[in-house]
């Protein structure tokens, strides 16, 4: 047992600050951020490695939960949420997929995750888009919604239903019979699309087959959770220390609104929730790491708490800003909105509380061993 | 970071359950005369010290194992997850010990350290007084230095287990107050016999019905010279460290006690029934059981954060605030979710179900006190605003 970050896992995290520090403008500009500017911070990400993903001496979750924090706390708008999750989610795979999609995610294109459908929850399981066998392949046909980054990511990843079980399959963004339409996103940073799969086509072997598809859903399930919830922390921590910095220099009734008592402990419970929000991601991303058999509930425990959580800080830096937090030039409304797009992906709080909760009552039996009866607390 | 255990670290772990399997005091119910429960409870840790369990991380010279402090979480772990009684001597092991290893000389070490390990001798500390509460450096209790040592005189409050200790580790003036220096700086640490002359002891009985703390009145009580820990005025440094540990390193037994705990309501909810239905087939009650894993998993993994941070050299500094505000959350969500839960059914109890409404009414009480005690929830905030944040003071 080792709980601290290793040396390189501190510097993997102070090289992605350094390098999103230098190609990427302060939050209160982030808004002007032209798609070049976010082609070329999304080309440093991954010529620095942020996609080397699976491989023997790949980066695993903790050091991808890293990243994604980085990403959060600069409001970076890139294509590395869908494109980390998904190579994560299949990397098991890949002996069984294309040599196409194996030479894509072994570059570094990017992906964008196809998985919301019109009227469903944060997550779900039982996609009514369908990949349908013709000859000899698929033939995708549907409707996605919530699809990040469509432009600048060259392949789609698409939660499909094949022989009536669920699974993921993956196409490039080009293919014929695939329409994009550019929706209104809630963090206009992050431009958002929604898909319709008029029979494109892709190989058999790019859509697991229900065994696999499955367990690759429950990967991308458990690492999706945790990317989301860290970027979330990110976002959280950074309007939290502006919140902090804001509170020590504004002066009413003739002081820092930093020496009245009701908002110093509103900002250290915002601070509390962050730091702790932190925690639970990085231990259940190595947990992840691990292989521990609660990888999974881990994730869902984090989701869960980040998802509330990281929303209560964000509510917590408008407080502290007062009126001028209601303007749209100040950042901190890019911060909760980014803060709310993250807490809709891969399950809120309340899915992932009834999931904990079901567990919880089925496994029931299994409890410790003996308890003593009399106790002293 | 691992979370997985070395084979080293997976044979210690082995080698506490195979302990925990031969003994008598688990799943049985503890003598319910206070006086018989505490005699019961330092045979207890008097056996787990014999084999090693506590004091993993404590100098051997001192009667400690010696061994890396990540082993002592590991057995404390095993322990609560067995539902072991917790340590008689926690005010010893959790609070004052870590003191005396840091502050101490090497003769008072020698002289306390080895029983406080082995519940030969049970510690209190004498902290709080009737004015002074979550303002302690206001505290009036005043020890006269003489030639040969002190004299103290005063009144403290909340001494937990202070009919059962031996030592008190009570803080008081050992100078006059002065406008040139700030009153904490006056404050001084020592180490007072609880046989002297003109000590009493008043038990109090709490909300729970139990008496586990005590007034503490000091009459003229004479103090030798070498009871002082550290040097005159440096009680309140002390104080700041031993609370730290009380509030950062207590939470990884801790959150493994309120782990034991959520199984136990989940079995009660399973037993139990709600208008013809299992209470545990409620989904608004699997919800609730699910708040309260989130709080407690959310404790148990910042916990690892901290203390791997602490392990990793730091010191246990406003950071243990955060800790403690997450264990006070942990404890008041689970005992508040078993108060609604089981709701109407503690109220027409059937006789059978006495035993358990009792446990849950109690834990109930009891994590009311979470949020008071080591520290108020607002004193913690206080300190996180301005030790960890920096805020400008008022």
């Amino acid at each position: 047992m080792d709980l601290e970050l290793s040396d390189e896992q501190v510097w993997l995290s102070e090289s992605v600050t350094t390098l999103l520090e230098r190609a990427w403008p302060p939050p209160e500009a982030v808004a002007t951020a032209k798609d070049e500017q976010r082609r070329r911070v999304w080309d440093r990400l991954v010529e620095f490695g942020a996609l080397t993903i699976g491989a023997e001496d790949g980066l695993g979750a903790a050091e991808l939960c890293l990243i994604a924090r980085a990403l959060g706390t600069r409001l970076v708008s890139v294509p590395f949420l869908g494109s980390a999750a998904v190579r994560m989610a299949v990397a098991p795979f890949l002996e069984r997929m294309s040599d196409e999609v194996n030479d894509a995610l072994a570059g570094g294109v990017g992906v964008s995750l196809a998985q919301l459908e019109p009227g469903s929850s944060s997550w779900f399981d039982a996609p009514a888009t369908e990949a349908r066998r013709t000859g000899e392949g698929l033939e995708l046909h549907g409707e996605k919604v919530a699809v990040e980054h469509v432009e600048a990511a060259d392949w789609l990843a698409v939660v499909a239903s094949l022989d009536g079980q669920p699974t993921l399959a993956v196409l490039p963004t080009s293919a014929t019979g695939v329409i994009r339409e550019t929706r209104r996103s809630f963090d206009e940073t992050i431009p958002l699309a929604s898909l319709r799969f008029d029979g494109a086509q892709l190989s058999q072997r790019d859509a697991l087959a229900p065994a696999l598809g499955d367990r690759a859903l429950e990967r991308l399930g458990t690492i999706g959770a945790l990317l989301a919830a860290a970027e979330a922390v990110g976002a959280a921590g950074a309007v939290l220390e502006l919140a902090v910095r804001y509170a020590a220099e504004r002066k009413q009734f003739g002081r820092a609104i930093g020496t009245f008592q009701a908002l110093r402990h509103l900002l250290a419970d915002m601070y509390v929730r962050h730091s702790s929000g932190w925690s639970t991601v990085l231990y259940a991303a190595a947990s992840l790491d691990d292989d521990a058999d609660d990888a999974a509930r881990n994730a869902s425990v984090a989701k869960a708490y980040v998802s509330r959580s990281a929303r209560e800080i964000a509510h917590g830096a408008l407080q502290a800003f007062g009126g001028i937090a209601f303007t749209a030039e100040h950042p901190a409304h890019r911060f909760l909105r980014r803060i709310v797009v993250r807490e809709r992906q891969f399950g809120d709080a309340a899915h992932h509380e009834r999931i904990l909760g079901a567990q919880l009552a089925t496994r029931a039996g299994a409890v410790p061993r003996a308890l003593a009866e009399a106790s002293l607390p | 970071m691992r979370l997985s255990l070395t084979p080293a670290e997976q044979q210690l772990q082995e080698e506490v359950r195979t302990f925990l399997d031969s003994q008598p005091h688990l799943g049985r119910r503890l003598p319910h005369a206070l006086e018989d429960r505490i005699e019961a409870l330092r045979e207890w840790q008097r056996r787990c010290h014999e084999s090693g369990f506590v004091g993993r991380a404590w100098p051997q010279e001192f009667g400690g194992a010696g061994r890396p402090p990540v082993e002592q979480i590991i057995v404390d772990q095993e322990l609560a997850a067995a539902g072991a009684p917790e340590f008689v001597n926690v005010v010893g092991l959790d609070v004052l010990g870590p003191s005396l290893l840091r502050f101490g000389r090497d003769d008072q070490r020698r002289r306390y350290i080895p029983t406080i390990l082995s519940a030969e001798e049970i510690w209190c500390q004498g902290f709080s007084e009737p004015e002074a509460g979550s303002d302690l450096a206001a505290l009036r209790t005043r020890a006269v230095p003489r030639e040969d040592g002190f004299v103290i005189s005063g009144q403290k409050t909340w001494v937990s287990w202070g009919q059962f200790a031996r030592w008190c580790g009570v803080l008081a003036r050992t100078a006059d107050p002065s406008p040139y220096r700030p009153r904490h700086r006056d404050i001084s640490m020592l180490i007072v016999d609880m046989r002297s002359p003109g000590i009493e002891v008043r038990p109090m009985t709490q909300i729970t019905g139990h008496a586990e703390f005590c007034e503490l009145f000091l009459d003229d009580v004479v103090v030798p010279r070498e009871n002082l820990l550290g040097e005159p005025g440096e009680g309140w440094k002390i104080a700041m460290y031993t609370l730290g540990h009380e509030r950062g390193t207590a939470a990884l037994p801790r959150q493994v006690k309120l782990r034991t705990w959520l199984d136990r309501l989940i079995r009660a909810a399973c037993a139990r029934e709600l208008d013809g239905g299992a209470l545990i087939d409620d989904p608004r009650a699997q919800t609730a059981l699910a708040q309260a894993l989130v709080a407690v998993e959310v404790l148990r993994h910042h916990a690892y954060r901290s203390v791997g941070e602490f392990l990793g050299g730091g010191a246990v500094g406003p950071e243990s605030s955060t800790v403690k505000l997450l264990m006070a959350e942990a404890e008041q969500r689970l005992a508040g979710t078993a108060l609604e839960l089981l709701g109407a059914s503690l109220q027409e109890a059937t006789p059978e179900d006495a035993g358990e409404n009792e446990f849950w009414e109690e834990t109930y009480l009891y994590s009311r006190a979470a949020s008071v005690y080591g520290g108020t929830r607002q004193i913690q905030r206080n300190i996180i605003a301005d030790r960890v944040l920096r805020l400008p003071e008022g």
